[in-house]
């Protein structure tokens, strides 16, 4: 195995293995090595998350461990991701993710948004206790395909509906697509308050964004 | 009649010696020993209730009075058996603590988990045991405490260690200490265990009087927790609690920990599920099937009916709590919702060891949906189990909606 395989497969096996500090050391020695970030993203970074989450849903791997993959995705990111030129990554659409008005829990909305990452999305985490007309603007900005919103709580999740009669109200429902999640939220639900797609879980999330964009 | 009486009233009424009506109480105890007249039934629902009655969120969960005469009166409404009138359990002692928390208008108080409490190992060194009389939200909890006691449901609760640590240094960072850093995590549960729970739990006695008391603990749930992480990190500090406990006089356990959460119907794991229900049986301490936050709805019965006659001896199975999805309550239809109870009773409840429970009942369910689900229990839970359930034809309640209930309560 060439020093440049062996150092792809030092990422790529870190995140697997959920090492954080092992995936940042591989992704800083491999730019050391001369490897183009774009080659480091697409050779490494993104197939070690696309194996954990296959690992996942074969039943391999728990949350857990999905979690830990997911810290040492983001770590290895933060080492290419200054030095990407426009046009590097593929771009599947871009993602505005944020956590509705009145919830904290940001847990699912860190691993939605890593998972969309490694599938090629381009994702902006608007945060949590994101307000209504936070959201609307977002939308209004014309920068975004999907609005994503997460919420973890019977009451918060009310915020959505919230949400989409805004979008209405500002004639902006037909400029955007609105997938929920959250460990409260139903099909039923998401039908209910008139979103595009529910994700009931990550990677779910990742199938319904391609969906949503018409992309594969 | 007194909270004794009741239960002996129960027990004697499992003997078949009475045959009169029972209350709540009888009836808990009529099912533990397996021959009540139908189910008892419970619900977790301060979200439900609070939006129900259309009490500000700024009241329900600051006002100790507020929030259990709301929760009083929904639980008449409904005419539930067991009440749980405790709300964001999840919350008070990490808020006592000095945790971020963040207030909204319409919601319950919710931890900030961006910004946890401990977010450098050096910061657990700082931690103190709370003042329970006087930090954070403690003596609005401690007050519903006492609501509870002076109306006979004198329960202690805490948050359980495992849930207790997420909420100080969030499940990411718990997870990696877990992995990488098992000394600093076991330093984390035993400050949890010693120098919180139990001086909690301590109070808690001395100003109710409480004998039992139980920690929720959903953050355990599987999959969040694999069953080798609870045997490794969960059992020892329950024990470590239960033990700590028991020398004041107090049993003190976990409740909803290891509950199977699967949420994709593919990866239903049989196996994993009798782990989580061994597991749970010695955190408490007796075996019983724990159905909780799950899609028990969807998944196959037989498993739970299986492990339950397993365990259950010359009982026939163990005490099952058979918990109703949150979402199915929600989402409807009635159809299905009672369907799903019907299949409930026939699979598990025919050895008269189920109780009904409504799994955290979301903020804007349908009451007509809870109605439903608790006419379902009473009408295919009527003992002794008919041998053919479909013969039943489910009548849906003459429905009043909460106001005009609330209405007549008041004399109006």
């Amino acid at each position: 195995m060439s020093s440049t395989s062996r150092v792809i497969e030092q990422i790529k096996q870190s995140i697997v293995e959920g090492d954080d500090v092992a995936a940042k050391a591989a992704a800083e020695k491999a730019l050391a090595e001369g490897l183009a970030p774009v080659d480091i993203l697409n050779s490494g970074i993104v197939p070690g998350i696309e194996t954990t989450g296959q690992l996942w849903a074969d039943g391999t791997y728990f949350m857990p461990d999905v979690i830990l993959s997911a810290e040492a995705f983001k770590a290895a990111s933060s080492v290419i991701e200054p030095l990407l030129k426009a046009g590097d990554a593929p771009k599947r659409g871009k993602v505005a993710l944020g956590v509705v008005a009145g919830d904290m829990h940001n847990l699912g909305i860190t691993i939605v948004m890593t998972m969309l990452r490694g599938a090629g999305f381009d994702v902006e985490h608007m945060g949590i206790d994101v307000p209504v007309a936070t959201f609307i603007a977002k939308a209004k900005s014309g920068d975004v395909d999907i609005l994503g919103m997460g919420a973890y709580m019977t009451t918060t999740m009310l915020v959505m509906k919230e949400v989409i009669e805004g979008l209405k109200k500002e004639k902006l429902r037909d400029k955007v697509k609105v997938m929920v999640g959250g460990v409260p939220l139903s099909q039923e639900y998401a039908d209910e308050i008139g979103a595009d797609a529910w994700g009931k879980d990550a990677l779910d999330a990742v199938v319904k964004a391609k969906q949503v964009m018409g992309v594969s | 009649m007194g909270m004794m009486e009741s239960a002996i009233q129960g027990l004697l009424y499992a003997q078949g010696s009475y045959q009169g009506e029972l209350d709540p109480m009888a009836r808990m105890m009529a099912t533990i020993a397996g021959k009540p007249d139908r189910p008892p039934i419970a619900a977790q629902m301060h979200d439900h209730a609070m939006y129900l009655a259309g009490v500000p969120a700024k009241k329900f969960y600051y006002d100790a009075p507020i929030f259990f005469n709301t929760m009083l009166s929904v639980f008449m409404y409904y005419g539930m058996d067991i009440a749980i009138f405790f709300g964001d359990v999840y919350n008070f002692e990490a808020e006592a603590l000095g945790a971020k928390m963040i207030y909204g208008e319409d919601s319950m108080p919710t931890i900030d988990f961006t910004e946890p409490l401990i977010k450098e190992h050096k910061d657990l060194l700082k931690l103190k045991t709370p003042d329970f009389y006087k930090d954070g939200r403690m003596p609005y909890e401690l007050e519903i405490m006492k609501l509870n006691a002076q109306m006979g449901f004198g329960l202690g609760i805490f948050c359980a260690p495992f849930s207790l640590a997420v909420a100080m240094r969030s499940y990411p960072l718990l997870i990696r200490d877990m992995r990488r850093d098992p000394k600093f995590a076991h330093e984390l549960f035993t400050f949890i265990v010693d120098e919180v729970l139990i001086p909690f739990l301590k109070v808690q006695q001395k100003e109710t009087g409480a004998a039992f008391a139980f920690g929720a603990d959903a953050w355990a749930a599987f999959p969040n927790l694999t069953p080798d992480m609870a045997e490794e990190w969960h059992l020892p500090y329950a024990k470590r609690l239960k033990d700590a406990a028991a020398s004041f006089g107090m049993f003190a356990t976990a409740a909803g920990c290891m509950d199977y959460c699967e949420e994709r119907l593919e990866k239903f794991n049989p196996a994993i599920v009798r782990r989580c229900f061994d597991l749970f049986a010695q955190v408490i301490g007796m075996p019983m099937a724990f159905l909780g936050m799950g899609r028990w709805h969807d998944y196959d019965l037989k498993v739970v009916r299986d492990w339950a006659v397993e365990h259950g001896g010359a009982r026939g199975t163990t005490p099952i709590m058979a918990g109703v999805n949150a979402r199915l309550v929600h989402d409807g239809p009635v159809s299905k919702i009672v369907e799903v109870v019907k299949r409930y009773m026939d699979v598990l409840g025919r050895d008269g060891r189920l109780f009904g429970f409504l799994v955290n009942i979301s903020a804007d369910t349908p009451p007509e949906h809870v109605h439903a689900a608790i006419a379902a229990f009473h009408q295919y839970g009527r003992y002794p189990i008919a041998e053919n359930l479909d013969k039943i034809k489910f009548e849906m309640p003459k429905f009043i909606p909460y106001a005009e209930f609330a209405k007549m309560m008041a004399g109006g």
